[in-house]
């Protein structure tokens, strides 16, 4: 499905359905990554999990920016 | 299961100018980044007068300084471990690895957090994708797995593309061979002259790798080898599989390019990743394709240690994302790394410089006069040997200091192991002027 949500890529472009899935849950992880009341188990993964989800959405021109202030 | 042909169709396809305003706005983010967090570059952008904000076309580029190992390497000697290159706190670090240096014993040292060394399996991904490698495929790395970061990233992709992954780690050549053939391996991950070492010695076990094993591709990393056709071709015949070659190096992580399975007698840059500029090395004015040049690598990746414009020494010849038929539209270089600008030797995935090798030698007051010897065994696998002459009343210490000199030099150079061979005293030239004491008795490529 390639549906336009509205907002753009690094290059301006609309991003499709499944692009603005993925951003979505990259924010989510990074929101997740910020927070001091997880256990070791969820902190740790979350960020493993990020570290994934920043390549897929870099790869696809969604962001480009450093995760080091949350450990990733 | 029918995949696509490309790791990230999106990028991998992308029209040429698409593809350079993507590379102009990550530049830019790059410079602001490098420059808000790294003294390192903070003191080379001002020294030339650079300010990120000056970046309007990808043209700018040349605006911005090179950056050199030499560099690099008297930063971190003057602040060790790391020198003042690292972008943000060590404890963000997940991994460390090391090259060997261009002087004396000192490596070039690099850190990586979670999300960089996810970025340097995810270059490799591209690659091996590319190739063909899929999630039903059993891959095998001949490597092993030490403080060199050699296929560590290449492993790592595998598991991520979903392939079984099978670790040679520490074995011998023949435990290695047994293993590929009782796991039906279908990808072997090798340095070119190891691979050529594995086909031989799997004859001389009575094995016929290219019948008995099910190998249909084998990915060559670490070398030049891989993209001489002459070598490529006795690897394919050998192995029954085909050979794609891939380069990369530490001070970036990961592979910089890669041959896709259309095999286009090059290597394709992923430039969605990095910009790679190819100079003349003499004049520093790029070079047309179809010429040779010196690449100058800028690296989106590894955030930890930014690496822009950073002087290879690396010779190479950029051709037209169109000279393959695969539609990608990243150009190519023709025949993958060819060579070097510089005195940089390359033994067996190993980076050499005679003038670190020079520097372990003159530590040692007894060699009178030594050469460096590199040449190829039985036309399979390089080989450097250190000929040296001690002064007479030496004899004696002979035994205990070549043991010595063979585990300095092992040690500066990741463990490679040099032989060492002692001459009879006036049997090496002696030089008045510039002096020779590099032989490279290796044949020369044929492309």
């Amino acid at each position: 499905m390639n549906t336009n949500t509205g907002a753009t890529d690094l290059l301006g472009k609309p991003l499709t359905e499944q692009e603005q899935v993925l951003l979505d849950a990259y924010q989510t992880l990074k929101s997740l990554a910020a927070r001091d009341d997880l256990p070791p188990c969820a902190a740790r993964n979350v960020r493993k999990a990020l570290a994934s989800m920043w390549q897929a959405t870099n790869d696809l021109d969604l962001q480009f920016e450093q995760l080091y202030e949350v450990g990733v | 299961m029918a995949y696509s042909e490309y790791w990230n169709p999106k990028n991998e396809t992308l029209p040429r100018e698409e593809l350079q305003a993507l590379q102009l706005l990550k530049l830019r983010r790059l410079c602001e980044w490098a420059y808000a967090t790294t003294p390192f570059h903070q003191r080379r952008f001002d020294a030339a007068g650079f300010k990120p904000e000056q970046l309007q076309t990808l043209d700018d580029i040349r605006r911005i300084p090179f950056m050199t190992r030499e560099e690099w390497m008297d930063s971190q000697i003057e602040k060790p471990l790391y020198g003042d290159l690292l972008a943000t706190d060590q404890t963000n670090a997940i991994r460390y690895h090391l090259t060997s240096g261009t002087t004396g014993r000192t490596p070039i040292r690099v850190l990586d957090s979670m999300k960089d060394w996810e970025w340097i399996n995810e270059m490799w991904c591209y690659g091996i994708w590319g190739f063909g490698v899929r999630p039903e495929d059993i891959v095998y790395f001949a490597f092993g797995y030490g403080s060199f970061i050699g296929f560590w990233g290449a492993h790592y992709a595998c598991e991520k593309i979903g392939a079984l992954v099978i670790p040679g780690g520490a074995q011998t050549t023949e435990g290695r061979i047994k293993q590929i053939i009782e796991m039906g391996v279908t990808t072997v991950c090798s340095t070119p002259t190891y691979a050529l070492h594995m086909a031989q010695k799997a004859r001389e076990m009575g094995i016929d790798i290219a019948k008995e094993g099910k190998i249909n591709k084998v990915i060559l990393s670490g070398e030049p080898a891989g993209s001489i056709p002459a070598v490529k071709h006795t690897l394919e015949e050998a192995w029954g599989a085909k050979c794609g070659d891939t380069a990369g190096m530490t001070e970036v992580g990961t592979i910089m390019i890669f041959e896709c399975s259309h095999q286009p007698g090059g290597t394709h840059i992923i430039e969605d990743h990095f910009i790679e500029e190819v100079l003349n090395p003499f004049t520093d004015e790029p070079v047309g394709y179809g010429e040779l040049g010196e690449r100058v690598v800028t690296s989106f990746g590894r955030g930890f240690i930014p690496v822009i414009r950073y002087r290879t020494k690396d010779m190479v010849m950029r051709v037209p994302a169109s000279t393959c038929t695969c539609g990608r539209t990243w150009d190519i270089y023709d025949g993958g790394i060819r060579g070097r600008w510089d005195d940089m030797k390359l033994i067996r995935g190993t980076n050499v410089y005679p003038r670190a090798v020079e520097a372990i030698i003159r530590e040692y007051n007894a060699i009178d006069e030594f050469q460096i010897y590199i040449w190829r065994r039985e036309d399979l696998q390089d080989e450097i040997t250190i000929r040296v002459e001690i002064t007479p009343e030496y004899d004696s210490e002979w035994e205990t200091m070549q043991q010595k000199l063979h585990k300095d030099l092992s040690n500066a150079h990741e463990g490679l192991r040099f032989n060492i061979e002692l001459m009879e005293h006036g049997d090496l030239p002696r030089f008045e002027l510039k002096a020779k004491r590099l032989v490279d008795a290796r044949p020369k490529a044929q492309y």
